[in-house]
C-alpha cells in the first residue's frame, strides 16, 4: 500500500525508522542536526538523550546485541559525528546492526571549511560497513532503507548516512512504498559438504569451535543440536560465549588467550577443528602456525573473506549456518575422545579457594553468576574483569553477554548496557566494569539517573589499568608505567550525585549479602568490589606463543 | 613481491574510488597504477588495479567484492604473469 503526503527530510527519517520498527535511538543534538531533532517532536520514536555521543553510539551496540535489532544512533556534524566513530569502529569490527545518523553542515557550506564541518563521510569508510551522504532529500527515503538492509544483510555491520541540513529542512511527499532491495550480487557456491562429511565421519578427535556469528546468524538450537547429537566436545569464542549451554558436559568454555586450560589443549590435540560463525582471531589462536596443529579444518562462514584469511579450510562452507550445519548432524563415536576432554575439564576446573580476606574477583563473579536472574544481560568493559566475567560467568545466549570483542574498547560497558536495559526492561541488566573502564564512559551516569534506568554496575576496583599493569608485570620487568589509578575519585559518591544507590565491600563475607541486595534493589545501584590490585588474569597465553603455552602462575 | 592486475565492475556510486583505494592499503597491497572509466550508458565503471604485495591476491579480491556497490573482481591472470616474466628476467 502507498502513503503519499509531505513531510521535511528530517519527518521523513521518523517516518522510516518506524517502518523499520525502530521504537528508540540514542543522540545528542546540534547545530546541523536541529530539523531532526524538531521533526522528532512529532515522532513516535523515544529517543534518548546520552552524554556523550560515543555513549550514544554504545547504547545503540548494547540495544542491538541485547535485542537482535538494529540499533540507531545519531549525532551532529564535526565533533559530534567524529565521537561516534569509536562506537562505530566497535560495531564495525564486531558485526553489530547500527544505523548512524550525522547532522552536515549544508549542502552549499560543504568543502568550505563551515563550523562544526568534518569529512564524516570520508572518515567512515574504514569503521562503517557502508555509508552514505544524502545530496538531496529525493534520495533520503531510498538511502534509509537501503541502509537498513544493509546493516542486516549477510554479516551484519554499522552504516553511517550522513544528512546534510538544507537536506533535513527540504520538503517531499515520501511515498512510503516498499523498501529498496539490494542487488544481489552472482557468487560461486563455496560448500563442500561431501569433503566435511568424510572428514567429520574419519574423525576420532574432533572440536566445534563456536564463535559469535553463531547467535548472529540465529543458528544456536542448530549448533547445539549439532553438539547434542555429534557428541562433539566444544569451546566457545568470547564472542561466542552462550551459544552452546554452560552445561553441556562436553563444553569446555573459552579458549585462546585467557581460555581454559582444557579448552586450549583439547584444540591443541585435535584432528578435526569445525569452525562456525569463527575467524581464528589472533586473541584466540595465539601463535597461528601451531593452533591445532594437527587438524584438518572445516569452516562454515558467512563472509567469504573469512575462509582463508588465517587458516586455510580443508572444506570450506560458505553460506547460512542455520542450513548447512544440519546437513553434518550425525552421531559419531569419539567415547575415548570425549572420555579425555571430560577428564582434562575435571582436572583443570576453576577453583575458587584464595587465601586471605581480601575479595577474589572470580569468586565474586561466579558467584553473581550463580545467584542472578534467568536471562540476566551481562556486558562488561575492558581488562581484567572482562577476562573474569568471561571465564566465571555462565551465560545461556549470546546475547546474555556483551563485550567489546574485537576492539576491545574501553567504555563500553556502562552505555551498552543502558542500551541493553532499554531494549530489555523486564529483563535484568548487569554492567560489569573495572576502575579504569567506568572513567572512559562516565558521564552516561546521568543518562541512567535521567531515565532511571535500573541498571546494575559491579565495578571490580584494583586502583589499576589492571590488564595492563599484568603485562608490564609479566612481559616488562615489572616496570609499571602510567598504569597506578590509585588517586581514583570516590565512585560511591560520585554514583550517589546521580541518585544512583551504592555500597562499597572489600571483605569475602561482604560478597554474598552486597549481591543479594543489589539484584533486590528496584532501581540502579553501584557495588564496588575493592580487590588486591596484585591479582592476575590466569591462565595467561603469553604473546607469540601457542596456546598449549599458557602460564598459570607469575 | 607478486604482482597483480585486478580487473573491477561497480556501479558507478559515491566514493567507491575511494573505498577500494582504503581496503586495498588496509589490506596490505601496495598501489602500482590504477585507470577507470565509466560507462554512463548503464552507469557502469571498470577499474583497472595495478597491485603489489606478499600476500595472497586472493585476500584482497574477498574484501573488495564485499564492498556494496562493486560487481565482480577478476585478476588478469595474463598480465600477473607477464609482470612476474619481466622481473624474472631483469
Amino acid at each position: 500500500m502507498t502513503d503519499s503526503k509531505l513531510l521535511t527530510g528530517g519527518g521523513l527519517l521518523f517516518k522510516v525508522l518506524e517502518q523499520h520498527g525502530v521504537n528508540h535511538v540514542f543522540g545528542y543534538p546540534g547545530g546541523a542536526i536541529m530539523p531532526i531533532y524538531d521533526a522528532l517532536c512529532e515522532s513516535n520514536v523515544q529517543h534518548f538523550l546520552c552524554r556523550h555521543e560515543q555513549g550514544a553510539a554504545f547504547s545503540a551496540v548494547g540495544y542491538a546485541r541485547a535485542s537482535g535489532k538494529v540499533g540507531v544512533c545519531m549525532a551532529t556534524s564535526g565533533p559530534g559525528a567524529t565521537n561516534l566513530i569509536t562506537g562505530l569502529a566497535d560495531a564495525w569490527a564486531d558485526s553489530i546492526p547500527i544505523v548512524a545518523i550525522t547532522g552536515q553542515v549544508p549542502t552549499a557550506a560543504m568543502g568550505s571549511d563551515a563550523f562544526q564541518e568534518i569529512d564524516i563521510f570520508g572518515l567512515s569508510l574504514a569503521c562503517t560497513k557502508h555509508s552514505f551522504q544524502v545530496s538531496h532529500v529525493d534520495e533520503l527515503e531510498k538511502v534509509l532503507h537501503q541502509a537498513f538492509e544493509i546493516a542486516l544483510e549477510g554479516r551484519q555491520g554499522p552504516v553511517l548516512i550522513d544528512i546534510p541540513k538544507d537536506v533535513q529542512m527540504a520538503s517531499i511527499a515520501a511515498t512510503f512504498d516498499a523498501t529498496a532491495h539490494l542487488k544481489n550480487k552472482v557468487k560461486l557456491p563455496l560448500a563442500d559438504i561431501s569433503k566435511a562429511l568424510d572428514l567429520l565421519t574419519h574423525a576420532k578427535q574432533p572440536i566445534l569451535y563456536v564463535g559469535g556469528g553463531v547467535g548472529m546468524a540465529n543458528a544456536i538450537d542448530e549448533v547445539r543440536d549439532f553438539a547434542e547429537k555429534t557428541g562433539m566436545p566444544s569451546v566457545s569464542t568470547l564472542k561466542g560465549l552462550g551459544a552452546i549451554k554452560p552445561d553441556d558436559e562436553n563444553y569446555l568454555g573459552m579458549l585462546g588467550m585467557h581460555g581454559t586450560k582444557a579448552a586450549n589443549l583439547a584444540v591443541h590435540d585435535c584432528d578435526l577443528l569445525i569452525a562456525v560463525g569463527a575467524r581464528f582471531d589472533d586473541r584466540v589462536t595465539g601463535k597461528l602456525d601451531q593452533f591445532a596443529p594437527d587438524a584438518k579444518v572445516i569452516h562454515f562462514d558467512i563472509d567469504t573473506a573469512e575462509i582463508n584469511k588465517r587458516r586455510e579450510a580443508d572444506a570450506p562452507i560458505l553460506g547460512d549456518l542455520k542450513e548447512n550445519l544440519p546437513l553434518l548432524t550425525l552421531p559419531l563415536e569419539i567415547e575415548n575422545w570425549q572420555n579425555r576432554v571430560q577428564q582434562m575439564k575435571s582436572d583443570f576446573a576453576w577453583r575458587y579457594d584464595h587465601p586471605g580476606e581480601n575479595i577474589f574477583a572470580p569468586a565474586v563473579l561466579k558467584e553473581v553468576s550463580d545467584l542472578m536472574p534467568k536471562n540476566t544481560c551481562i556486558t562488561t568493559d575492558v581488562g581484567q574483569h572482562q577476562m573474569w566475567s568471561a571465564q566465571h560467568i555462565s551465560v545461556d545466549d549470546p546475547c546474555n553477554f556483551l563485550t567489546s570483542g574485537s576492539m576491545g574498547t574501553m567504555g563500553f560497558g556502562l552505555p551498552a548496557a543502558i542500551g541493553a536495559q532499554i531494549s530489555r526492561p523486564h529483563d535484568t541488566v548487569i554492567a560489569v566494569s573495572g576502575d579504569g573502564s567506568i572513567m572512559m564512559n562516565v558521564q552516561e551516569l546521568a543518562t541512567i539517573k535521567r531515565y532511571q534506568i535500573p541498571v546494575k554496575i559491579i565495578l571490580i576496583d584494583n586502583a589499576k589499568l589492571g590488564m595492563v599493569r599484568q603485562w608490564q608485570d609479566l612481559f616488562f620487568e615489572g616496570r609499571l608505567s602510567e598504569t597506578d589509578l590509585s588517586d581514583n575519585p570516590d565512585f560511591c559518591m560520585l554514583a550517589q550525585s546521580f541518585d544512583i544507590k551504592t555500597k562499597q565491600i572489600s571483605k569475602k563475607d561482604e560478597v554474598t549479602s552486597a549481591i543479594n541486595e543489589m539484584l533486590d534493589h528496584d532501581g540502579p545501584y553501584l557495588l564496588q568490589v575493592k580487590i588486591d590490585a596484585k591479582d592476575n588474569v590466569w591462565p595467561l597465553v603469553p604473546p607469540n606463543s601457542a596456546n598449549n603455552e599458557m602460564m598459570e602462575s607469575a | 613481491m607478486n604482482n597483480y592486475k585486478l580487473i573491477i565492475m561497480t556501479d558507478d556510486k559515491q566514493v567507491v574510488l575511494e573505498r577500494i583505494l582504503q581496503v586495498t592499503r588496509y589490506r596490505g597491497f601496495l598501489i602500482d597504477g590504477i585507470t577507470a572509466k565509466v560507462n554512463t550508458g548503464n552507469n557502469i565503471a571498470t577499474i583497472e588495479l595495478f597491485v603489489s604485495s606478499d600476500r595472497s591476491i586472493s585476500l584482497l579480491i574477498d574484501q573488495i567484492n564485499k564492498l556494496v556497490d562493486i560487481k565482480s573482481v577478476k585478476v588478469d591472470n595474463s598480465a600477473s604473469q607477464l609482470t612476474k616474466a619481466k622481473e624474472c628476467s631483469a
